[in-house]
């Protein structure tokens, strides 16, 4: 992890740090980086992945429609609306 | 001598799937609808609402994998993928990353240069985004969340394919698999079929890949063969006389400028930060369900075109238009079941039953009457029971409601009447009346004992063996 990375993360996640957020974040992350080290120096070749921690699988549900909501109540905690529509700020230029 | 060079095209194609409701709740799948009125509390994103995973969008999922020769894994998972955009409210897309519901695959294409096979890296299940409408007047966007959560599948292949051709000969053979197992009605122009070019282009030989673009927003399959023509000759342009600097990057087509027009610097895995969502449990496929769904898949295509060929004694023409679609074939076999009649059953279907679907703005795929009442029906026209005027009424109906073909040509007078006292009536009335047509006839004309005939069969409403009555006709004015 390096200020570059950090930059980059900051973009994706559209946060902006101030700078004694940064340093704290990079020796956080150094220290998590070494400790991943350890882990990623172990031979798991044959080991199946796990895919949870509890060994337990989803339930399904069959493929029928439920209509239980309507628009307006969903609606009702929206800040701004247009026929329906939520309306938001405008995402392109 | 001038460098050859070879393009590298790898493609995503996203299909949406043919279920009733969304993939992780209930509500309906439909396309349309009024605005945001597909939507319940889980894919608008409120707080606190979990998924649950909707069983049938699995079953396709698998079916797809099984129709492209992947292998299954049986422990499935979902992750979040991070994407900050408001036609997701999450703020994530719930797909499929670590464990997708099937990999490696193959489809096999044929081409003017032979057979060719296209291995298949993945296919995933995950949620579609909603419709952002960009609104000048107020200066904001409209959010619409009814496509958000409708179930899809991608599929994504190796970079395997090398022109134009080979893309729509790969894109039309998915296209026909998937709509035989009713995986999707796979229509580009309705956005149910989806296709993402990645293109590169490297010196003949060369085992490096060259700089890898994506191209989005293509919805035919001829604007992705011009796409790929356009796309390629930029490559070579940038290389050969460095008329720009190639970058990674998604691309969208304009097919009516044609040609390609940056969107975006393309995002990286590492970027979408992948990881598992703790929200779903992994799905387990056990044998019964594996088994079950192995059980019902279609037989392919090209083995049932033969079967009708070799076994059943089709021409080529009509088991090609049969086996363009699963519902023409299903309501065929079954209309043979029941009548033994192969070419008739074959003409039925591809003369009346497709009138009447064009008729109806209907596609082939939207044939849904019962193939052994089809069979019946021509059964009775084979035996001359009915006549053919008639029978095509009674296919009419057989469009609207679910009846014994029989039953309803008794009930309507259908039936061909032996009655030929009855005939010979109607005979000596229509003679009487047209004289005219009799002296015509006499004189040479043959024309005019088809008007005679016409009006006898008008007369007796089409239940009559057309060559008793034709008998009886000639007799009656010779």
């Amino acid at each position: 992890m390096d200020r570059e990375i950090l930059r980059r993360l900051e973009k994706l996640n559209q946060l902006q740090l101030t700078e004694e957020q940064k340093d704290s974040f990079l020796a956080f992350y150094a220290k998590q980086t070494e400790e991943m080290a350890i882990l990623d120096s172990v031979d798991t070749e044959s080991v199946e992945r796990m895919v949870h921690v509890m060994p337990i699988y989803t339930v399904v549900r069959e493929d029928k429609v439920i209509k239980k909501y309507s628009r307006e109540d969903l609606q009702k905690g929206a800040p701004e609306t247009t026929e329906g529509y939520w309306q938001v700020p405008r995402l392109v230029e | 001598m001038a460098t050859k060079y070879e393009t590298v095209i790898g493609l995503e194609v996203h299909i949406e799937l043919a279920t009733e409701s969304k993939i992780f709740c209930s509500c309906s799948a439909k396309f349309g609808g009024e605005q945001n009125d597909h939507v319940c509390p889980a894919c608008c994103g409120m707080p606190g609402m979990l998924p649950v995973v909707n069983k049938h969008v699995v079953d396709l999922g698998m079916t797809a994998g099984m129709m492209l020769n992947c292998h299954i894994n049986r422990v499935t998972t979902f992750d979040k993928k991070s994407y900050y955009y408001p036609d997701l409210p999450c703020s994530y897309q719930t797909t499929q990353w670590f464990a997708p519901v099937a990999v490696n695959g193959t489809v096999r294409i044929n081409t003017s240069k032979g057979e060719k096979d296209i291995r298949i890296k993945q296919i995933h299940m995950e949620e579609d985004a909603g419709k952002l409408v960009h609104d000048d007047w107020t200066n904001t966007t409209f959010v619409d969340f009814n496509r958000t959560s409708v179930p899809l599948i991608e599929i994504v292949s190796q970079p395997d394919l090398s022109s134009a051709e080979e893309v729509v000969a790969y894109l039309e053979r998915l296209r026909s698999l998937l709509r035989f197992a009713k995986v999707s009605e796979c229509r580009m122009e309705q956005g149910s079929m989806r296709c993402d070019v990645n293109l590169s282009v490297r010196p003949e030989g060369s085992k490096v890949l060259g700089v890898r673009t994506e191209m989005k927003n293509m919805n035919s399959i001829s604007a992705i063969e011009r796409a790929i023509e356009y796309e390629t000759a930029r490559h070579i342009d940038a290389i050969e006389n460095g008329t720009e600097e190639l970058v990674q990057e998604t691309r969208r087509w304009d097919d009516i400028k044609g040609k390609s027009f940056a969107m975006r610097n393309k995002e990286t895995a590492g970027d979408y930060r992948y990881f598992p969502d703790p929200n779903v449990m992994p799905v387990c496929i056990d044998d019964e369900w594996y088994d079950g769904i192995k059980a019902t898949l279609p037989e392919f295509p090209e083995v049932k075109r033969e079967k009708y060929i070799n076994e059943l004694g089709l021409g080529e023409y009509d088991a090609d238009l049969l086996t363009e679609s699963r519902a023409l074939c299903d309501v065929f076999e079954a209309a043979y079941a029941e009548s033994n009649l192969a070419k008739e059953s074959a003409n039925w279907i591809i003369s009346n039953c497709m009138k009447v679907l064009n008729r109806k703005q209907m596609t082939p795929d939207m044939l849904n009457i019962d193939g052994k009442s089809l069979g019946k029906l021509i059964k009775l026209v084979a035996d001359g029971k009915v006549g053919n005027a008639n029978a095509r009424k009674i296919l009419d109906e057989m469009f609207e409601n679910d009846i014994d073909p029989e039953k309803y040509a008794t009930e309507n007078g259908f039936i061909v009447s032996n009655d030929t006292g009855r005939i010979q009536d109607v005979i000596n009335a229509v003679v009487a009346a047209d004289q005219k047509s009799v002296a015509d006839f006499k004189g040479g004309k043959e024309k005019a004992l088809m008007a005679l005939f016409g009006k006898c069969m008008k007369e007796l409403k089409g239940n009559c063996d057309p060559a008793v009555l034709r008998e009886m006709l000639l007799k009656t004015i010779q």
